[in-house]
């Protein structure tokens, strides 16, 4: 009986023990961890510290740009156009999926200012690929210190790796069996049986060029489509399912409006490279779920064909990375979505559909066009910032734009923006670049102090170009200034007009 | 199932818990039942490998015991063969092909080319030879063959030293396994001891350092020489606090439950000389070979060129056991010309240890960090992939010496390192759990608490599997 003593001595000992290194851990170490394992905790405190009232989850179709794009701001940023009164916050993390946001929306405290949740649904996200993705790991290790434990506890299951661990091999043991168990069925007579029968049967027959050799990048990237999107969702075994419904039982809990985000794919390319049948597919699992969803009380934004191929960044692979054109469309249907919440607050800001033909940037950071890294404090004639030319640095801020966002029937450029220079340079250009794969590359140079060449004031500079015949068959329009000269020549408050 | 899972924190109390709680002739299942779980946690199909050596020895054990002189050899041959066969299909198969195929073009000769490779089973080796280690023992006389076909089982399989050991011997383990266990206060204190000391062995230390380790070994021409020995002092101490750490929480699993398993370490970096690092370094391995291979080849009642030729052939084999690499092949030669070459400066100039205290002390303390240094440089042919990367190494190690590098180490892995050689020195001859025990017990629960703390909140957070477990 003695030793049964001791040994609960020592076990309550040991208890009192780890309860004082939960509290050392907590004062001293605890913070360090989060931000060195899991930095996002300071986008979910964020939500708290603004007291965001709508708060927007994303992966990277929230974080992408295209190159060309004027306004590079994120899909939640352009809701938040529409409802200027209301505040806004945005948790992105790359390669997320819903059991991810459950994670960051639980961490959330319960006296948050949070009234409405948009989640991103992509539909990719249910697909065994993603599900066994080799991203996991990372992605679950980044959770373990934000869970609601106490932090040691936490701690223990980072050390001890109390999260889904596997190797890329292991995962792809999975995805792979999953490809070939998981049954496909299609209400007409339908070849293949699974995932990795269709994709071998693409593979064996490829896409084929028009003098029927067969194009082997078309047909990688159509066994890739298969491999992404030949799925049936099974709402019982599909752990995505599990993950949302976490997230309906949350939201009701803490009484927010929920939205699910249902993301483009590129049904396009779907159809040219597979064929209808796929398309099917795709279509059937987004019924199922905005059925499912809908009647739990969710409000469903389906913008699963609402963007055309030319939208889409990535030509070569399944994403949902989209130009501005195609951010601006799906925040347009998030925030019409958003007015059954807040009528009162919405303002038509900028009509999705509208295509801008005037452009301005004050050099103030808040509007990215490209060399942002120009920006200075050095001089400005509004604000507080100018961009800065010369000494190695070629380039001012350049207005780059894709030219079927542009309206149509455009005849000139009017350019203008303020200059200011303490040397004459006779080598500092203003620019307008053409390009595109139909059109022959034009690149035209107009020296800025034969426009204007005062010294020591800001001066302002104004151009008119009148746009080629064949305009429309170019891809890009860059315009900036060049100056790869040692004198300095900076430039504020740059406007672009698009004229007909 | 790994040590450092958080599956094995659920494992471990409940399996130790149902054995207490259990009548004695239970648990011989109850441990069996518990070992398949652990061993299947890996890749569950392979326990029919483990299974098929297991009938094979089981069987073979009770004919060589039944059978005349002629046959048992029959029998323990035919046992051999078969047990070493599974081995060699597994790890050595695919060796194999890619040196005949190498063969077969320089020489003209036709091979054909097999694209088979198997996924080595974890484990394979140690088990192997533990098995081995029963039929050669019945077969000598010394160990009563085992008619309890599950008994026999939990001999190959007992979940403390399934995957890396250390190899135990029938007339160790066979026989404990048989006896009935209570409990008793002081092998469970033991027991935790040794687990608790394992964990920070492994998880503080060596995963710490390990990421610096594998940073030089990942591309080594981009680093200085000084951070490139850095990088091979880093990987001596890793390998060591990773296997050593395995090994001492297999022990304690096992002490915990009231079993002994003999001790696979005994503080091998404070060895006089290459001689010394054997007998101090995967003690279980370094006997098994001498006891069933060098001893059959003659050992050193022998012609001195003849035990030279067996010295070799020890430790290239001992090379071969860690892996089916020619790295491996050579990083066991290595060790054999070195001790060789120690043993016959010893005899040759007839060195004895100064009788003047002083000047010994300083010459055992020169004698250790030259062994050192030298194990150290032949990890080099452990850690490396290949040949190339070797050269790499030694290039970058005699050539980089003005080459500028980020190389930085966190200061808090400087601290636990030195810590550990601290303890390591103090325990020296002697085991972590005997050493706390004869501590104040304010020191011991200081002791505890420490290491506890820094197993929990200083444990690497990188996924470093035991190096042991590819073999």
């Amino acid at each position: 009986m003695e030793k049964y003593k001791t040994l609960i001595y020592k076990f309550l000992l040991l208890a009192g023990i780890i309860f004082c290194f939960n509290f050392i851990y907590t004062k001293f170490f605890f913070e360090k961890d989060l931000q060195k394992h899991s930095p996002i905790i300071n986008s979910i405190r964020k939500v708290t510290d603004e007291k965001n009232e709508i708060i927007y989850l994303g992966e990277s179709s929230n974080t992408t740009f295209r190159e060309d794009d004027v306004d590079k701001r994120s899909i939640s940023e352009m809701i938040s156009d529409y409802y200027p009164s209301r505040k806004f916050g945005n948790i992105n993390k790359e390669a997320s999926h819903a059991g991810i946001y459950y994670t960051f929306l639980e961490a959330i405290p319960e006296n948050s200012n949070v009234k409405t949740v948009i989640v991103t649904l992509n539909l990719r996200s249910f697909d065994a690929s993603w599900i066994y993705s080799d991203l996991e790991t990372a992605l679950q290790k980044s959770l373990v210190l934000i869970k609601d434990h106490p932090p040691l506890f936490n701690r223990l299951m980072l050390s001890f790796k109390g999260y889904d661990i596997k190797s890329d091999a292991e995962r792809e043991v999975q995805f792979k069996k999953s490809w070939t168990e998981s049954k496909l069925t299609f209400e007409h007579p339908f070849p293949y049986d699974n995932v990795t029968d269709w994709d071998f049967a693409m593979a064996e027959k490829g896409i084929l060029n028009e003098d029927g050799s067969k194009n082997s990048e078309a047909t990688v990237l159509a066994c890739h489509y298969i491999k992404t999107y030949a799925f049936q969702i099974d709402t019982i075994q599909n752990p995505r399912i599990k993950d949302f419904d976490n997230i309906v039982a949350l939201a009701k809990k803490r009484n927010w409006n929920l939205v699910f985000n249902l993301m483009a794919e590129n049904i396009d390319k779907a159809e040219s490279l597979v064929g209808n049948e796929l398309v099917s597919f795709i279509k059937q699992n987004r019924d199922l779920l905005v059925s499912r969803y809908s009647k739990k009380g969710v409000t469903i934004v389906d913008n699963l064909t609402l963007i055309g191929n030319d939208e889409f960044v990535d030509q070569n692979w399944t994403t949902e990375h989209y130009s501005e054109f195609g951010r601006r469309l799906i925040a347009k249907n998030v925030s019409d979505s958003l007015k059954k919440f807040y009528p009162k607050d919405y303002k038509d800001y900028v009509s999705a559909n509208k295509k801008i033909s005037s452009f301005y940037n004050d050099c103030e950071g808040e509007i990215v066009w490209g060399q942002m890294q120009t920006l200075t404090d050095e001089i400005a004639y509004s604000g507080k910032m100018s961009s800065k030319t010369g000494q190695k640095q070629d380039f001012s801020i350049s207005l780059d734009y894709s030219i079927r966002n542009l309206p149509d029937s455009l005849k000139s450029i009017s350019i203008s923006f303020q200059k200011f220079q303490r040397e004459i340079n006779n080598d500092a250009k203003i620019v307008i670049q053409i390009s595109g794969s139909r059109f022959k590359y034009q690149w035209n140079g107009f020296i800025v102090n034969d426009i204007a060449k005062s010294l020591n004031k800001w001066e302002e500079v104004k151009l008119n170009f009148p746009l080629p015949d064949d305009f429309y068959n170019a891809s890009v329009i860059k315009i900036y200034v060049f100056n790869p000269t040692n004198s300095l020549m900076y430039v504020d408050d740059m406007k672009v007009d698009f004229e007909k | 199932m790994l040590f450092n899972s958080y599956e094995f924190l659920l494992f471990f109390p409940i399996v130790t818990l149902l054995f207490y709680v259990l009548p004695h002739k239970f648990r011989w299942f109850h441990l069996l039942i518990a070992s398949c779980i652990f061993y299947m946690y890996f890749i569950p199909q392979y326990i029919l490998i483990l299974f098929a050596t297991i009938i094979i020895d089981y069987v073979a054990g009770i004919w060589i015991e039944k059978s005349d002189d002629r046959k048992k050899k029959i029998y323990l041959v035919v046992s051999i063969i078969s047990t070493c066969l599974v081995l060699f299909i597994f790890k050595y198969f695919d060796f194999f092909n890619q040196n005949m195929l190498a063969l077969s073009h320089r020489f003209g000769f036709y091979y054909p080319e097999h694209t088979i490779k198997f996924i080595l089973p974890i484990g394979l080796s140690f088990h192997t030879f533990q098995s081995l280690s029963y039929v050669i023992e019945v077969y000598k006389g010394n160990q009563k063959a085992e008619k309890h076909f599950g008994i026999y089982s939990l001999y190959v399989m007992f979940y403390p030293q399934l995957v890396t050991g250390p190899i135990e011997r029938p007339q160790n383990l066979l026989v404990q396994l048989r006896q009935e266990k209570h409990f008793e206060y002081a092998n469970f204190a033991a027991g935790l001891r040794l687990i608790l000391f394992g964990l920070f062995t492994k998880m503080v230390i060596a995963d710490n350092i390990a990421i610096y380790a594998d940073q030089i070994y990942g591309d080594p021409m981009a680093y200085n020489s000084i951070s490139v020995l850095k990088g091979l002092f880093f990987y001596s101490f890793q390998i060591y606090c990773d296997f050593f750490g395995y090994s001492t929480i297999a022990v304690g699993c096992a002490k915990v439950m009231g079993y002994n398993l003999m001790d696979n370490f005994k503080n091998p970096y404070l060895s006089k000389s290459i001689g010394e690092f054997w007998q101090r370094w995967h003690i279980s391995l370094s006997t098994w070979f001498r006891d069933y291979v060098y001893f059959s080849l003659g050992g050193n009642r022998v012609k001195i060129h003849r035990w030279m030729i067996n010295i070799m052939i020890i430790f290239v084999l001992s090379g071969l056991w860690h892996g089916a690499n020619w790295t491996f092949v050579i990083w066991g030669f290595a060790h054999g010309f070195f001790y060789i070459v120690e043993t016959m400066i010893i005899r040759m100039l007839k060195l004895r240890r100064s009788a003047n205290e002083t000047i010994a002390k300083i010459v055992d303390a020169f004698n250790v960090v030259k062994t050192f240094i030298i194990v150290s440089f032949i990890w080099i042919l452990f850690r490396a992939s290949d040949m190339h990367q070797v050269k790499l190494i030694l290039k970058a190690i005699f050539r980089n010496i003005h080459v500028k590098d980020d190389f930085h180490v966190e200061p808090k892995t400087w601290l636990f390192l030195l810590l550990f050689i601290i303890l390591d020195s103090f325990l020296f001859n002697t085991r972590f759990d005997s050493w706390a025990n004869a501590k104040p017990v304010v020191v011991r629960w200081s002791l505890y608490s420490l290491l506890l703390f820094l197993i929990i909140v200083f444990s690497s957070v990188n996924n470093f599997p035991f190096i042991y477990f590819q073999f």
